[in-house]
C-alpha cells in the first residue's frame, strides 16, 4: 500500500495585491507518496515555488488543507512548524543559500547542530553526507571557494545529512550548466534509491524532467496534468 | 551553536565589526579612565582632609554651627575633665575660633583665627612654627590662598582685631612666620592660625575648644555632653557632594560616546539584517526558530561588547599603567576654585566594584541595542525572507 507522506486536499492559495488578491494557487488536490522522484513543472508565476512552501509548511494555504507527515500546516503554530522542518523536511533552494561565513563541514553540520545530536554521531553523519555529494576534498572550503555545482551539491548535503522523509527542491539546476546538472540530478537519484527519501522539485529545467517518475504539471496555479513516466 | 555562528558573523562583518569593537573599547577606556580619577581623586581629598583637620574623627561644641557665621563668636564649649588627660598626652588636639577681621598694610580683611597647640603632632597644620616671631609679635601660618589674597608674604606683620569673651575688642600684632601649602581649602582661605594658648589669652578664656580633634575614633566614647561627634559621612558629605556634580558633569560626554557606540552596533546590526535576509530565510528553513534567529542577533551585539571588554585592558593598558604610576598634578591656583587640591599628584586606583557594574550597565545596553532591530525577523515571514523580500 502507498504511504502518503504529504497531501492537499481543495487548497488554494492566495497573495494580497494593490487591487485585491492574485490566486496563485486554485484548488489543488495531490498527494505525494512515500519515496517517490516528483517533479512540479510548469512555467514561471506557475504556483510552483509556492506549492513547495506550503508542503514545506513554509507558508500556510489560503483554503483547503495541506497535510505533511501526518499533521496539518495549518494548525501548526511557529515553532511547530520549525520543529517539523528541522526534523522531516530538507530544503535545496536555486540560489543554494548557504552560510557564507561557514565552512562546507559547517553548513552541512548546522541541521544536526539544530537537532541536537551528539557530535560523534554528527561527525559521522556530516561526512557521510559529503561522501554522498562527493565533495570530501572541500570540508574546509567556505562557499565563496566552490563553484556553482559545488555550493548545490552542498546544499544537498545538507537537506540530506539528517537523512529527511522528504526533501523539496526548488529549481536545483537553474544556476547550474549541463554537466552539473546531471552530476546533481544522478547524486539525487542515487540518494532517493538507496535511502528512500522522497524528492519533489520545481523545475522547467528539461534536464531534470527526462529524470522524474512523476511529473505534475502546474498552469495558472491549477493541475494541468499528473502523469508517472515509464522508462526512467 | 548561537554563540558560535554569531562569532562567524562578526568575523564575516570584517571592518564594520573591528571597527565597532574598537569604539566601543575606547568607549570603556574613557569611562575607566574618568571614573579612575573621580574615585582616586575623592579617596586622595579624603586622606589629605584626614591628614590635615579630622585625624580619626572630630567632635564639635554644640554651639557652634558651621553654617551660621552668628555662632562662631561664642561657638566653643568647656573641655571635659574626661578629655583633658588625653589633650595632655596629645591623643585628643583642641581648636578654638573666632572671627576676626586683620589689617594687612592698612586693608581690612574678614578673617577666622584658629588656635591650635604649639606641639601638636595629630594633623598636618605646621603648629611647630609657632616658635619663632620678632619681638611683641605672636607667630601667625596662613595658606597660600589667604597669602595671595591678604597679600601676606613670610616676615609680614598685620593686626588682628577680634572680640574677647566679655565682647570687649581686643587686637594681636602677628607675624607670619610660614606660609603652608595646604590641600584643604577650608584650612587656608579667610583662615589665620596662631598658637591655641595667645588665643585663648586674648580671648580671656579658660580650656575651651570649638573642635576636638581625635587621633582614635573610640575616644568619641569619653563623656563630652557640649561637644557632638561629627561622623565621616556628615564631614565629608559636601566632598562626596562635590565629586558626585563633577562626575555627573563629567557624564555628557561618555554618555555621548557610549550613544554613538550603541548607533554604530544599532547600525550593524539593522544592516547586517537586511544583508542575510536570505540568510536568515535559510535558517528558519533549516528548522531554527524565531527566538533562535533573534537571539542569534542579540548575541552577535553581546559578543561585540565582550570583545570590546577584552581589548580594552591591551588597547588601554598604557594610560592606566601611566595614571596609576605617575598621575597627574592639579595646575597652580586650582585651590582658588575652592576645589580640594593636592600636594602630590593625583595617581589613579581603579575600582573594581564600580567598574564592575559600569561594564554590566553597558553589557545590558548593548543586548538592548542588537535587540531592538532583531525584533524585525519576528516580523518577517520565510517566503519573503527567501526571495530576499
Amino acid at each position: 500500500m502507498r504511504e502518503i507522506i504529504a497531501s492537499l486536499s481543495k487548497m488554494s492559495k492566495a497573495f494580497p495585491t494593490g487591487q485585491g488578491e492574485f490566486l496563485a494557487l486554485k484548488n489543488i488536490d495531490l498527494e505525494f507518496g512515500k519515496g517517490e522522484f516528483t517533479g512540479i513543472v510548469g512555467p514561471s508565476g506557475s504556483g510552483k515555488t509556492t506549492l513547495l512552501n506550503i508542503i514545506g509548511s513554509l507558508d500556510v494555504p489560503s483554503k483547503g488543507e495541506a497535510k505533511v507527515l501526518g499533521q496539518l500546516t495549518s494548525q501548526l503554530n511557529a515553532r511547530q512548524s520549525a520543529e517539523l522542518r528541522s526534523r522531516h523536511i530538507g530544503f535545496i533552494f536555486q540560489t543554494y543559500n548557504l552560510l557564507p561565513v561557514y565552512s562546507v563541514y559547517e553548513n552541512v553540520e548546522f541541521p544536526l547542530i539544530l537537532l541536537k545530536m551528539k557530535p560523534e554521531e554528527r561527525k559521522k553523519a556530516v561526512l557521510d553526507a559529503l561522501e554522498w555529494v562527493g565533495l570530501m576534498d572541500k570540508l574546509k572550503s567556505r562557499p565563496a571557494q566552490l563553484s556553482g555545482g559545488q555550493c548545490q551539491r552542498v546544499a544537498i548535503a545538507r537537506a540530506m545529512v539528517k537523512k529527511p522523509e522528504l526533501v523539496l527542491a526548488d529549481e536545483p539546476t537553474a544556476n547550474l550548466d549541463t554537466e552539473n546538472s546531471l552530476h546533481i540530478l544522478k547524486t539525487m537519484q542515487t540518494l532517493n534509491e538507496n535511502l528512500g527519501t522522497s524528492f519533489i522539485f520545481s523545475t522547467h529545467d528539461d534536464k531534470v524532467i527526462k529524470f522524474l517518475r512523476r511529473i505534475v504539471r502546474l498552469t495558472d496555479g491549477e493541475v494541468a496534468s499528473d502523469d508517472l513516466q515509464t522508462g526512467v | 551553536m548561537i554563540f558560535k555562528l554569531a562569532f562567524k558573523n562578526i568575523v564575516g562583518n570584517g571592518w564594520r565589526s573591528l571597527i565597532n569593537v574598537f569604539i566601543l573599547a575606547i568607549v570603556l577606556i574613557g569611562i575607566i579612565w574618568a571614573e579612575g580619577m573621580w574615585f582616586s581623586w575623592l579617596n586622595l581629598a579624603k586622606t589629605q582632609e584626614k591628614q590635615w583637620e579630622y585625624a580619626a574623627g572630630i567632635m564639635r561644641a554644640k554651639n557652634y554651627d558651621p553654617f551660621d557665621a552668628f555662632s562662631w563668636e561664642k561657638g566653643y564649649a568647656a573641655i571635659p575633665s574626661a578629655v583633658k588627660p588625653y589633650v595632655e598626652s596629645g591623643r585628643i588636639v583642641p581648636v578654638l575660633f573666632s572671627p576676626a577681621v586683620i589689617y594687612p598694610q592698612g586693608r581690612m580683611l574678614n578673617a577666622v583665627v584658629k588656635g591650635i597647640p604649639r606641639h601638636q603632632k595629630l594633623v598636618r597644620i605646621p603648629s611647630e612654627a609657632f616658635t619663632h616671631a620678632s619681638e611683641g609679635a605672636v607667630p601667625a601660618v596662613i595658606g597660600k590662598a589667604m597669602a595671595r589674597t591678604a597679600r601676606l608674604k613670610e616676615g609680614d606683620t598685620f593686626t588682628l582685631r577680634l572680640k574677647n569673651s566679655g565682647d570687649a575688642f581686643d587686637a594681636l600684632e602677628l607675624q607670619v612666620v610660614k606660609i603652608m601649602n595646604c590641600p584643604v581649602p577650608s584650612l587656608d582661605i579667610g583662615t589665620v592660625w596662631i598658637d591655641l594658648d595667645s588665643l585663648l589669652a586674648v580671648k580671656q578664656l579658660g580650656s575651651v575648644a570649638t573642635v576636638l580633634v581625635l587621633g582614635d575614633f573610640g575616644l568619641t566614647r569619653l563623656p563630652a555632653p557640649s561637644f557632638r561627634v561629627i561622623p565621616e559621612s556628615e564631614f565629608f558629605a559636601d566632598l562626596n557632594q562635590m565629586v558626585k556634580t563633577k562626575a555627573s558633569g563629567q557624564a555628557m560626554p561618555f554618555s555621548m560616546l557610549i550613544f554613538l557606540a550603541m548607533l554604530a552596533i544599532f547600525d550593524t546590526q539593522a544592516l547586517a539584517i537586511f544583508k542575510l535576509r536570505k540568510e536568515i530565510g535559510m535558517l528558519s528553513a533549516l528548522g531554527m526558530t524565531k527566538t533562535q534567529i533573534i537571539r542569534l542577533f542579540t548575541v552577535e551585539g553581546l559578543l561585540y561588547i565582550l570583545l570590546a571588554i577584552i581589548a580594552t585592558p591591551i588597547l588601554g593598558f598604557p594610560l592606566f599603567y601611566y595614571f596609576a604610576v605617575h598621575g597627574f598634578s592639579l595646575p597652580q591656583g586650582y585651590d582658588s576654585f575652592g576645589i580640594a587640591g593636592f600636594d602630590e599628584p593625583l595617581k589613579f586606583h581603579y575600582n573594581l566594584p564600580l567598574i564592575i557594574c559600569t561594564l554590566l550597565f553597558l553589557i545590558l545596553l548593548t543586548v538592548f541595542v542588537s535587540w531592538l532591530p532583531a525584533r524585525k525577523i519576528a516580523k518577517l515571514k520565510p517566503t519573503d525572507a527567501l526571495r530576499g523580500k
